[in-house]
């Protein structure tokens, strides 16, 4: 059964918001800082708006100074006394053409009066250090107070400090280390584009954004709109890892539409989506972690340092944290256990969510730091994980006890298919295996709602508040109402609707479509069926509506072989086997290209991609220059589906949307380091790295 | 203005244009051929690859004035008489696609990929897609779009072949 938007898709039909034309638009171009952090002493605009087609240049005196944000609303519309980083709008032009607009904003001069800038989070919470804002703690829904420390956007602990002392204190073996990652991006290929339309006070709105419901509540809180006469149309998106949940561009788009009286349109150069949107946050991770004789672990303790850039605003939390730094222990029992996430306000650019934001980084660090703790044990790291991995009816180490814990399946899974066959290495080259695990929990209780409609023929027409974002969640939505009506799928249509046609959505995000949907659907196709089907049956799932989600998990592990030639430290990674802990799967061809793009992403993680930041800029300004992996590029995939699991709702599922990317990152470095006894534990792992590590050791 | 003359989509279209006009522009802007979408801006991508007299090209890096007179295909063209190509229909098939972005230029190169070698192994089909990047898939099942592909174009050319006819 193929997908939805195939034909779509494969024809040049599908169209994206950059597609997008209405009578009558115009377009729109930005200005941006070209300083870290600077008062902003003049804007000369007379040559742009003499330039033709020009039809007004605009600052932040001219737009609602109000600012914006999905959890903490710290982001101006436009930057007014004060910039805070390369690449923030201290300006725009609206012209008849992209052409003309982009022309007049080369010409826009803006003059500064330098400030001094931190471009590191050691250097922003350092004793002294410039503010980047004078007050953040006064930002509607800011996560920190006064008392917190300078430039917070959030410090998030759990656990005791002092339980975990002495537990390290009569720990057999304790390592101590500390791990870095580089700046990424989430690398859609579809750049960040909006059309906004403001007529007779309604605003009607196409931008690349997942989470349209949440949109229009941040659009109202902002401009002091009544949600009500915001309108967020259907649209497709290009792809979004996280990148594409926050408002951007639009309260800007929606000003500019108001006071042009036209409808415009802004589409970002990609350049601007790689230095000025809202990339991965860069960590530094100090890991100490402990255990007895027999390899168990007695304590843990990490402390995560993260560059937020300028602006909060980007991240969705109430806690203006990654809670995958907060879950960074969940896969093992640790008795001890100790996190601290600190997240700086930098004059660089803001950093948001993508793909299970925030555990990349921290299980890089976690795992990476076990096999050490293996090593320093004499223990095999397959053996300390098996260890401490919990079994069903154990609580993990944050205190949960799961439905079921299938770590250790899934590990030996992993393992067991990863040894069946061995990679070919290149003559020369030392071979390395590497492991590492993941575990990662449900969302929340379901919140969204969907409509079935009768359309002609007998078919039923399912309107829904999400945008297809490239996952398959409309075919999963065709495919599990059919299951549930017991038709066939091609009986089912599948739409998006605006946000006049349907209450409460959160968005896509957080792995929690499947899992919403067949919940909804559920409950649907019960109502559909007891009304014969010829009613429309609107389901509504609000919070509270639903008892909390069971408490379930999914495991994955994956095992890295890696070829390391010692004389110049390139590294071929030979293949990535994943093990993924399922419950049932509604399309399994969806499914598996969540865990092969997953694992290729987590490869890219590992081993290619950095922005290359330097004094807060990115020299990687480019695809050519950010590396994403491509096909060239490829280890050898394998998967293993570790079948049978319980999952959530009718149909039983599990997430996956998340996962397969997070560990490749620890299993590549653990690879590498059992390959060559050199441990790289600054991402990305580059020939580079790799071959200074190795002549230092053979130094030594 | 130089005024060129260009067949896209087997449609002969004479223009007065910018030198510095961009062919993907041209074709977006001018044509409102927007199924060729623009990603990376710098050649990186191939996103925006397209077909200009067999050959792939990435149209932001070649300028309206240098497809003067030749034969463009994009992949709003490439389905024949209602009749998806071969390729289309493999990517259809093989789940190879997922947001989309990039597919209209991967089945161009992929075309012209099998018009050079049209029985590639793996390795060969990786090779000859890596100037056209996808963030979604993992591209295992791109790649084996393309081996369908080529299986069925080899397929029903020998079918058609008047050597093999008479055998």
């Amino acid at each position: 059964m193929s997908r939805l938007d195939a034909w779509a898709k494969a024809s040049g039909e599908a169209r994206y918001v950059a597609d997008m034309v209405l009578p009558g638009m115009l377009h729109v171009a930005l200005v941006r800082s070209a300083v870290q952090h600077g008062r902003v002493r003049r804007v000369d605009s007379e040559q742009a708006r003499a330039v033709e087609g020009v039809v007004g240049v605009f600052t932040a005196d001219d737009v609602n100074r109000n600012t914006y944000g999905r959890s903490v609303r710290d982001i101006p519309i436009l930057a007014g006394e004060k910039v805070r980083f390369v690449g923030e709008r201290v300006a725009v032009v609206v012209a008849e053409s992209r052409r003309a607009a982009e022309a007049a904003a080369a010409l826009v001069e803006v003059e500064y009066d330098d400030l001094p800038a931190v471009t590191s989070a050691e250097e922003a919470i350092a004793q002294g250090a410039p503010l980047v804002h004078d007050a953040p703690w006064e930002y509607a829904g800011a996560a920190i107070s006064q008392e917190d420390g300078h430039n917070l956007q959030s410090r998030v602990t759990e656990g005791s400090l002092t339980e975990v002392e002495a537990a390290l204190g009569g720990a057999e073996h304790v390592v101590d280390r500390t791990y870095s990652t580089s700046s990424g991006h989430q690398g859609y290929l579809e750049p960040q584009a909006c059309v906004a339309s403001v007529e007779d006070g309604r605003v009607r709105l196409w931008v690349t954004n997942k989470s349209p419901y949440r949109l229009r509540t941040q659009l109202a809180d902002c401009l002091g709109l009544d949600p009500a006469s915001i309108e967020i149309e259907p649209v497709l998106l290009g792809g979004d890892f996280g990148g594409k949940g926050s408002p951007m561009d639009a309260p800007l788009c929606v000003e500019l539409s108001r006071l042009v009286g036209r409808p415009v349109k802004l589409v970002l150069r990609y350049v601007e989506d790689l230095t000025a949107t809202n990339p991965r946050h860069p960590a530094r991770i100090h890991v100490r972690v402990g255990c007895d004789r027999e390899g168990r672990l007695t304590g843990m303790a990490l402390r995560a340092l993260l560059n937020g850039g300028a602006y909060g605003g980007f991240k969705p939390l109430a806690d203006v944290n990654l809670h995958g730094i907060e879950d960074c222990a969940m896969a093992y029992r640790v008795p001890a256990l100790f996190v601290e996430s600190t997240i700086a306000y930098t004059n660089t650019v803001p950093r948001g969510h993508m793909r299970s934001p925030g555990a990349p980084q921290a299980i890089f660090a976690v795992e990476s730091a076990l096999d050490e703790l293996a090593a320093e044990a004499g223990l095999d790291p397959v053996d300390l994980r098996r260890r401490n991995l919990p079994r069903t009816g154990e609580p993990s180490s944050h205190g949960t006890t799961w439905l079921e814990a299938r770590g250790l399946e899934t590990l030996e899974a992993a393992v067991k298919h990863a040894r069946t066959e061995q990679p070919e290495v290149p003559p020369g080259w030392r071979h390395g295996e590497g492991v590492a695990v993941y575990v990662r929990g449900l969302p929340g209780p379901p919140v969204t709602s969907v409509r079935l409609v009768p359309a002609p023929e007998g078919r039923v027409r399912v309107e829904v508040p999400i945008p297809e974002t490239g996952t398959g969640s409309h075919t999963m939505v065709r495919n599990r109402l059919a299951a549930e009506l017991g038709i066939d799928p091609e009986q089912v249509e599948v739409v998006q609707v605006s946000t006049e046609e349907l209450p409460i959505d959160p968005g896509v995000g957080g792995s929690r479509v499947t899992v919403g949907m067949s919940e909804a659907l559920g409950r649907a196709a019960e109502a559909w069926r007891r009304g014969g089907g010829d009613e429309p049956v609107a389901v509504e799932l609000r919070p509270g509506d639903s008892a909390a989600s069971a408490p379930v998990v999914c495991y994955c592990a994956q095992v890295a072989q890696v070829a390391v030639d010692p004389v110049t430290g390139q590294v071929k990674v030979l293949e990535v086997l994943s093990s993924v802990d399922v419950g049932d799967i509604i399309n399994p061809a969806a499914h598996q290209m969540q865990i092969d793009g997953g694992a290729v992403m987590g490869y890219g993680f590992a081993c290619l991609e950095d922005l290359f930041e330097e004094d807060g800029q990115f020299w990687a300004a480019n695809l050519g220059e950010f590396k994403i992996p491509s096909t060239n590029d490829l280890p050898r995939l394998r998967t293993v589906l570790v079948e049978g699991g319980q999952g959530v709702t009718s149909a039983n599922v599990k997430p996956v949307g998340e996962l397969a990317n997070v560990p490749t990152a620890a299993a590549i470095a653990n690879a590498v380091a059992a390959a060559t006894g050199c441990r790289i534990r600054d991402l990305p792992i580059t020939s580079e790295k790799v071959f200074w590590a190795i002549e230092e050791e053979s130094a030594r | 203005m130089p005024r060129i003359s260009v067949k896209v989509d087997g449609v002969t279209y004479d223009d007065d244009v910018e030198p510095r006009l961009l062919l993907v522009h041209y074709l977006r802007d001018w044509l409102g051929k927007v199924g060729t979408p623009i990603g990376c801006d710098t050649t990186n991508c191939g996103a925006c690859t397209v077909l200009m007299d067999g050959s792939s090209v990435k149209s932001c890096s070649v300028l309206a004035v240098q497809a003067d007179g030749s034969e463009v295909t994009t992949i709003e063209g490439l389905a024949a008489d209602g009749q998806m190509h071969p390729m289309q229909k493999s990517f259809h098939e093989e789940h190879a696609l997922q947001c989309g972005y990039c597919t209209p230029g991967m089945i161009l190169a992929a075309t012209d990929l099998l018009r050079d070698n049209p029985n590639p192994s793996d390795d060969e089909i990786r090779d000859g897609l890596e100037g056209n990047l996808c963030r979604c898939t993992g591209y295992q099942n791109i790649v084996r779009a393309v081996r369908r592909a080529a299986a069925e174009m080899t397929e029903s050319a020998a079918a058609t072949d008047p050597k093999e006819a008479r055998v």
